[in-house]
């Protein structure tokens, strides 16, 4: 199977990734929950994951690394913790459901979109400037669009934030493992993202790194404080309840491991050549409309858009996965994305490659598309 | 006193404290707190040697990492609360 599938999750991992998992079934129990040989590994394993993870994202404190179940948990933490109903919140024209639901059970929550077009951050700046104005509690930005690719310009925006004194949330489910970050530069209150992306962990890990005061969505044990009835004041106690993910933290270690050692930088600059590189075949066929930034502009990941006109989405999407190619088509649980760039209507088919993709992959997904369309 | 007790926060807060320590040369084991030592429940201690007290702490502090509370072990085998600035 050629997988283009990577922003919803990746599918190759590192064989690390594997063996970490299988052997933390057989060696690792709970951490804090025991002085025995088996929670005292699980502990290594968790702490080692936040340490791998403070690293690679700029923070000092692996407290501040949160496991949690995926990105939309982390988000739903950051948000609840930050806006209240009666609140003005300014996000991005290209947020995935992840966040406007979350806005949206809240209630009673002025929500303002900056909607700018596609691939024009200057744009997008603007109208964040504009829109951040001193009623506004906070601000939620994704980095990287699930479905065009689109990576805003995050380090405008965080410093617009940090000028207007607004607590800034970073959705970074796309762009974590392939665009950097740093928590330090943005200074950002939370930067939420899931593990089973582009850090090439399991599906059911996530990361919340916090940079604020936090509200629980979940309360339990923590293996900590145990006498009291309240949450720990502490992180990442606070936010962790209940029994950890051990099995896929170990995996997620590996993931962000293979990261650090492969380079984020390498990583997204593979992405961004191969997709490139379908772009420009996929803009020559007739028919198509990619959605690709300018020549000369460096603002899209390795997830790329496009519609075939006369084609339902959903059907060519199906029409590849017989062929064995796996791709996402239709609104991509970003219906706001859509709206901005005016493909609510249609949809569109998305491509998203990882580090394991290769050109040849690209070669046979073209001649595919080029098959079934003419 | 043979051992002391450095009572954290939280487990998490414990690794950190025992990571500094041992890049520092200074052999550090995290425990379980013993039950008598805090009234708010399960916690976690790094326990280091007698001869590493000192160093340990300065260590620490350089850090960042404020212990809780200390605890050492006197003659009879019970634990005491250590001061420290």
């Amino acid at each position: 199977m050629i997988y283009f599938d990577s922003a919803a999750t990746t599918m190759q991992k590192p064989e690390r990734v594997t063996q970490a998992m299988v052997r933390a079934m057989h060696t690792m129990a709970s951490p804090g929950r025991g002085s025995h040989h088996a929670a005292a590994l699980a502990a290594e394993a968790a702490f080692a994951c936040r340490e791998e993870a403070a690293g690679l994202f700029g923070l000092d404190d692996p407290s501040q690394v949160v496991f949690t179940f995926n990105a939309t948990h982390a988000l739903n933490i950051a948000i609840k913790s930050l806006v209240r109903a009666g609140d003005t919140v300014v996000i991005s024209g290209y947020e995935h459901n992840a966040v406007t639901r979350p806005l949206h059970a809240i209630g009673d929550v002025e929500i303002r979109v900056a909607d700018g077009p596609l691939f024009c951050p200057r744009d997008m700046i603007e109208r964040f400037d504009r829109l951040i104005t001193p009623e506004v509690s906070c601000v939620v930005c994704t980095h990287m669009s699930n479905v065009f690719g689109y990576i805003l310009p995050i380090d405008e925006i965080a410093e617009l934030c940090e000028r207007k004194k607004v607590p800034l949330i970073v959705d970074a489910s796309q762009s974590a493992g392939s665009v950097p970050i740093d928590m330090r530069r943005w200074r950002a209150a939370f930067v939420a993202m899931p593990g089973h992306k582009g850090l090439y962990g399991p599906q059911g890990t996530g990361l919340l790194l916090c940079n604020a005061s936090t509200r629980t969505l979940l309360e339990g044990g923590t293996g900590s404080a145990s006498a009291l009835q309240r949450m720990p004041d502490f992180l990442p106690d606070r936010l962790e309840a209940g029994t950890h993910n051990i099995p896929g933290i170990a995996g997620l270690l590996e993931g962000l491991r293979f990261v650090r050692r492969y380079g984020v930088e390498r990583i997204g600059r593979h992405e961004v050549e191969l997709s490139g590189w379908m772009a420009d075949k996929l803009m020559r066929i007739p028919g198509i409309q990619v959605f690709e930034q300018g020549s000369g502009e460096t603002c899209r990941g390795g997830v790329l858009s496009f519609v075939a006109e006369g084609n339902d989405c959903e059907e060519l999407g199906q029409r590849l996965g017989r062929k064995e190619i796996a791709v996402r088509s239709g609104l991509h649980c970003a219906p706001l994305a859509h709206r901005s760039a005016g493909t609510l209507d249609t949809g569109t088919i998305r491509i998203s490659v990882s580090a394991f993709n290769t050109l040849r992959e690209a070669r046979q997904f073209v001649a595919a598309i080029k098959q079934i369309l003419f | 006193m043979v051992n002391y007790l450095i009572l954290c926060r939280s487990l998490t807060y414990a690794q950190r404290s025992a990571s500094v320590l041992d890049r520092a040369g200074i052999p550090a084991h995290i425990v379980r707190c013993p039950k008598g030592l805090t009234t708010e429940g399960c916690s976690h201690c790094v326990r280091i040697s007698g001869r590493a007290f000192e160093r340990a702490l300065e260590t620490l502090l350089r850090a960042g990492l404020k212990p809780e509370q200390i605890f050492g072990k006197n003659g009879a085998g019970a634990f005491e609360e250590v001061a420290f600035a």
